[in-house]
């Protein structure tokens, strides 16, 4: 009985908490002369479904394939430098390992706003515009690569130093034992951490707009921008964009993150 | 230097290397724009020298500009009051939620991934939403508010002084919720269940479970989330500017906001980046305790 | 030493090939548009009529954000990497003249056969004017007035033949008009933070007889003691504050106001949006018989200082120049010189904004155009809000402005 009260109340959270996603795909939905009406309607009056001819007039294919590229170099190469710095920092305790951590913090303050004049300047000396979905990618990796040390940090910390230890006893040296023992029990938390940053990445906007300048490798977040502008009107197609955009991500997702949570409870370390 | 490969391989060198190679990748590509930033806080930016490092240095005179304007202190207090709360309502709702989706029930966790939903909208699209949501006119949160009852007359969410700060800070927790909820609940799922088997034994009630054993094991957790979570609320700009703009008459503006207005609408690139110094200077702060409460943090 | 002999050798081949190429190939011109290639889109069809003129020149539009303008154009002029043809805002250009970044067109206009800037209305010519030098050709103009649902009047027992003249009347018919219960406000405008809320306040100043340069005088506070009562009495929504002017008149069209100030460029949408007899009127002044004043707006096209094709450049902005006449019919722009209107869309309406148009003042001129906008459009803002009353708030902003035109 309390499982099913249990329910009930978690779907009431979620309809509060996802009343403007609802939004979102309601105006998907309407026509573009319902969306300002007073009182607001709750259900299409006259339901549009525009998706196919939105995906194909702004050549959606293209942009969500850069944002994919974009999204997965970043997670690839914040993987690669994330992992053993977070490890580093997880095992060594001193000055020094908190002076790093301190300045990795730090370094990713100011939003890409304000970053992205001096980071086109750098880029534009060292020749990579020329590059430039690569160059969005090395610009994305150093802004989430403090938050995927800071998360994997924290899955490093729970792995007992005994099972390292004993690994050494047998006679794994570090670097095997890093590769063989470490990152297969931090798996689940290098994994939800990667995740996050995937999702992040791929809606991916300023670097994107500044460094970026030929359409056809632009991204989706910067694709959408191109028709949303300030003096829009097409909120119709705007939220159906958004909605091609945001689905396929939330089911896969959904999906995901019961392997990714529930797995860590079910992991043999405890 | 086979003692050095040795070392990198299999002792102290190995940790070292580790570490160095991200603080590398960052001093290359995140340290240099900070740097410029500083500089040219301290130096005369125009148009043409924005490429260059070497610019007339000017000392703090930008700065005495900026304490200057009127709106200095005002906006400062509301920085303050943005990332104060919501990092509180991120974190406790985050939490309760977390703890709520733990229980064993139907579906907990395919609904607890809808949650993530609001992580993956672009924020473009998320400030459009909530605009019209706020719309004091046609928005449905005042229409649902007056058929309820709960309200008598339109609230101007974003348009009334007194208010749209808050308005800009309830879409920015709902904004953060999904990431400080995941984030805690991979910090949950860490803790062993039989330590909460052996003090139920104890005697322990719910509340002092979750005082004396959860909160204490979720310390790394909370410390991190909570730093991330000053960073990501000082990085928060497109919800400013799809929303209000600051406005009305700087009443929800913000450093990070103000920074770029003062360098890309006002074209006072060096005063900008003196507002940027600034936020800098308080996430120092911030990361000071974080690492320094990081020396505490339960070790398994 | 042979090494670089080999290298200048190389180099030397290299410049030669060039110049050989350059003769042969289409010389190619990066434009700079806010325009988009779906709308109207000015430029992207200005480009393809001259490309099919001129064959040997090939133009590659890029399309900039309003909003991100700025920042990209001042990373372009800092690195180096400017395009060759940009549009610029009017009240920004001569930010850009001033400093060196454009390239002055006086040379070449000596010379066109086509451009004769005597013929330029004042507004639009002093906008592209720096130091005696034209650095820019203005694509088109606009200007704002009054637009008013005539349906509405009729329904309130009000004249549509007569609308307001004077402030006063304007809030008396904005207050008849005005019924909460129905969700209509008598009048949309905007007041926002941003250059909009001046581009709007300033011709209510200007007709009193003030201007940015002595903003606090007695007229334009009593303009903004206008707005403010309009505001507090919610005769225009609170948003107002927030609002653009592109927003405000959506609400304007979905009748849920009266009355709007805004430009031509909203001619197209209302013609599909709005069902009802809409019609547009001078923007009302103080007293009958006042000077008239209204906002210029639209912009430039401009050469920037460090093109390479300087000459082809200057070709196409020959022809847009050329182009004037049909700027109002497809694109919603005002000419900036008299051309020969040939049977204009939305007649009426034309009329009254080719009329306004003769009252058209440009912003400043002034390269810190910018800092003085945002410091007007601070005050009305703070007066609106009540943090000052209008004329402190003006008096701030006139300090302020001070420090900036002396310095």
């Amino acid at each position: 009985m309390k499982r099913y009260v249990l329910l009930v109340v978690a779907l009431c959270f979620l309809a509060i908490y996802l009343f403007p996603l609802y939004w979102m795909y309601l105006t998907a939905f309407k026509p573009s002369s319902e969306t300002f009406t007073y009182p607001p309607t709750f259900w299409p009056a006259d339901p549009q479904f525009n998706f196919l001819q939105v995906f194909v007039d702004k050549k959606m294919d293209v942009y969500l394939w850069n944002s994919l590229v974009v999204a997965c170099g970043t997670t690839v190469i914040a993987a690669l430098i994330g992992t053993g710095c977070a490890y580093a920092l997880a095992r060594v305790r001193n000055v020094w390992m908190d002076v790093v951590l301190f300045l990795i913090l730090m370094m990713q303050v100011l939003p890409p706003s304000l970053m992205a004049t001096p980071i086109f300047v750098l880029f534009n000396q060292i020749g990579l515009i020329a590059t430039p979905r690569f160059a969005v990618i090395l610009a994305q990796t150093a802004k989430v690569l403090p938050l995927y040390i800071v998360l994997c940090r924290t899955s490093f910390m729970q792995i007992p130093k005994e099972l390292e230890e004993a690994a050494r006893v047998d006679g794994a040296s570090r670097i095997t034992a890093f590769f063989r023992i470490i990152v297969p029990l931090a798996r689940n938390g290098i994994l939800v951490t990667s995740v996050l940053i995937f999702l992040q990445s791929f809606g991916e906007y300023v670097y994107s707009r500044t460094l970026i300048s030929q359409e056809d490798l632009q991204t989706a977040t910067v694709g959408l921008m191109n028709f949303m502008g300030p003096n829009t009107t097409d909120w119709n197609g705007i939220m159906t964009y958004a909605v091609i955009y945001v689905t396929p991500i939330v089911l896969v997702f959904m999906l995901l993150q019961r392997k990714i949570v529930s797995g860590l409870t079910a992991g043999a370390l405890k | 230097m086979s003692a050095l490969l040795r070392s990198l391989r299999d002792g102290r060198g190995f940790d070292v290397a580790l570490a160095a190679l991200a603080l590398a990748y960052l001093l290359v590509f995140s340290a240099f724009p900070l740097i410029y930033n500083i500089a040219m806080s301290f130096q005369e930016v125009d148009m043409f020298s924005l490429g260059d490092l070497v610019r007339p240095f000017v000392g703090l005179a930008n700065y005495r500009t900026l304490f200057a304007t009127p709106e200095f202190w005002s906006i400062m207090s509301n920085t303050a009051i943005f990332v104060i709360l919501c990092i509180v309502f991120q974190l406790a709702i985050g939490f309760g939620l977390a703890l709520f989706f733990q229980q064993d029930f139907i579906g907990a966790s395919y609904l607890r991934g809808l949650f993530l939903a609001a992580w993956i909208i672009p924020a473009l699209v998320a400030g459009a939403i909530w605009k019209w949501i706020f719309a004091g006119d046609f928005g449905v949160l005042n229409y649902m508010l007056m058929s309820t009852g709960i309200i008598d007359e339109k609230i101007f969410w974003l348009s009334t002084p007194a208010i749209s700060l808050y308005s800009v800070i309830i879409a920015n927790i709902w904004l953060g919720i999904p990431f400080n909820m995941i984030l805690l609940s991979v910090g949950l799922a860490g803790i062993p269940k039989d330590m909460y088997e052996a003090a139920a034994l104890d005697g322990a009630g719910p509340w002092g479970r979750f005082w004396h054993m959860t909160l204490p094991m979720m310390r790394s957790t909370i410390g991190a989330v909570t730093c991330l979570g000053v960073i990501f609320t000082l990085q928060q700009f497109d919800l400013f500017a799809s929303l209000t703009q600051g406005g009305p008459a700087n009443s929800s503006n913000v450093a990070q906001y103000w920074s770029w207005q003062l360098s890309f609408q006002n074209y006072d690139i060096a005063t900008g980046s003196a507002v940027s110094v600034l936020m800098l200077g308080f996430v120092i702060v911030v990361a000071f305790f974080y690492v320094r409460s990081t020396r505490q943090e339960y070790q398994a | 030493m042979a090494n670089f002999t080999k290298t200048l050798l190389l180099g030397a081949a290299g410049v030669l090939a060039m110049t050989a190429a350059a003769t042969a190939e289409p010389v190619e011109l990066n434009v700079w548009t806010i325009d988009r290639q779906a709308d109207p889109g000015y430029n992207y069809v200005m480009a393809d009529e001259f490309m099919k003129l001129h064959p040997e020149i090939k133009i590659n539009i890029k399309r900039v954000e309003f909003a991100d303008w700025a920042n990209d154009v001042m990373r372009a002029v800092a690195t180096g990497t400017t395009p060759d043809v940009a549009y610029v805002d009017n009240p920004n250009t001569p930010f850009l003249s001033a400093k060196g970044a454009l390239l002055d067109l006086t040379p070449y206009l000596a010379e066109s056969k086509i451009v004769d800037t005597s013929k330029i209305f004042p507004g639009p010519l002093s906008s592209v004017t720096w130091d005696g030098k034209i650095y820019g050709l203005p694509r088109g103009s606009n200007t704002i007035a009054l637009y008013y649902n005539a349906d509405m009047f009729k329904a309130a027992g009000l004249d549509p033949e007569k609308p307001p003249q004077t402030w006063a009347e304007l809030y008396e018919t904005a207050k008849k008009l005005t019924d909460p219960a129905k969700n209509v406000y008598g009048l949309a405008f905007s007041a926002n933070s941003n250059e909009e809320g001046t581009f709007q306040f300033l011709p209510w100043a200007q007709s009193t007889g003030a201007d940015f340069d002595h903003i606090a005088d007695d007229g334009a506070v009593r303009a903004l003691e206008v707005w403010q009562k309009i505001i507090d009495e919610k005769l225009a929504s609170p948003d107002t504050l927030i609002r653009g002017q592109y927003d405000s008149m959506a609400s304007f069209n979905a009748q849920n106001a009266a009355m709007g100030i805004s430009g031509p460029w909203e001619l197209p949408r209302m013609s599909k949006d709005a069902k009802f007899d809409f019609r547009v009127a001078l923007l009302p002044t103080e007293k009958a018989g006042d000077t008239r004043a209204s906002a210029l707006g639209e912009g430039n096209n401009v050469i920037f200082a460090k093109s390479k094709h300087p000459k082809e450049a200057f070709l196409y902005l020959e022809y847009m120049y050329s182009q004037m006449p049909r700027v109002w019919n497809e694109f919603g722009f005002l000419p900036s010189y008299p051309v020969e209107a040939k049977d204009p869309k939305w007649a009426d309406q034309y009329a009254v904004f080719a009329e306004s148009m003769k009252y058209a003042r440009v912003r400043g001129p002034s390269p810190d155009w910018a800092k003085i906008s945002k410091a007007i459009s601070t005050g009305i803002q703070q007066a609106l809000t009540h943090q000052a009353d209008a004329k402190t708030a003006l008096t701030t902003a006139q300090t302020t402005i001070d420090g900036i035109v002396k310095k």
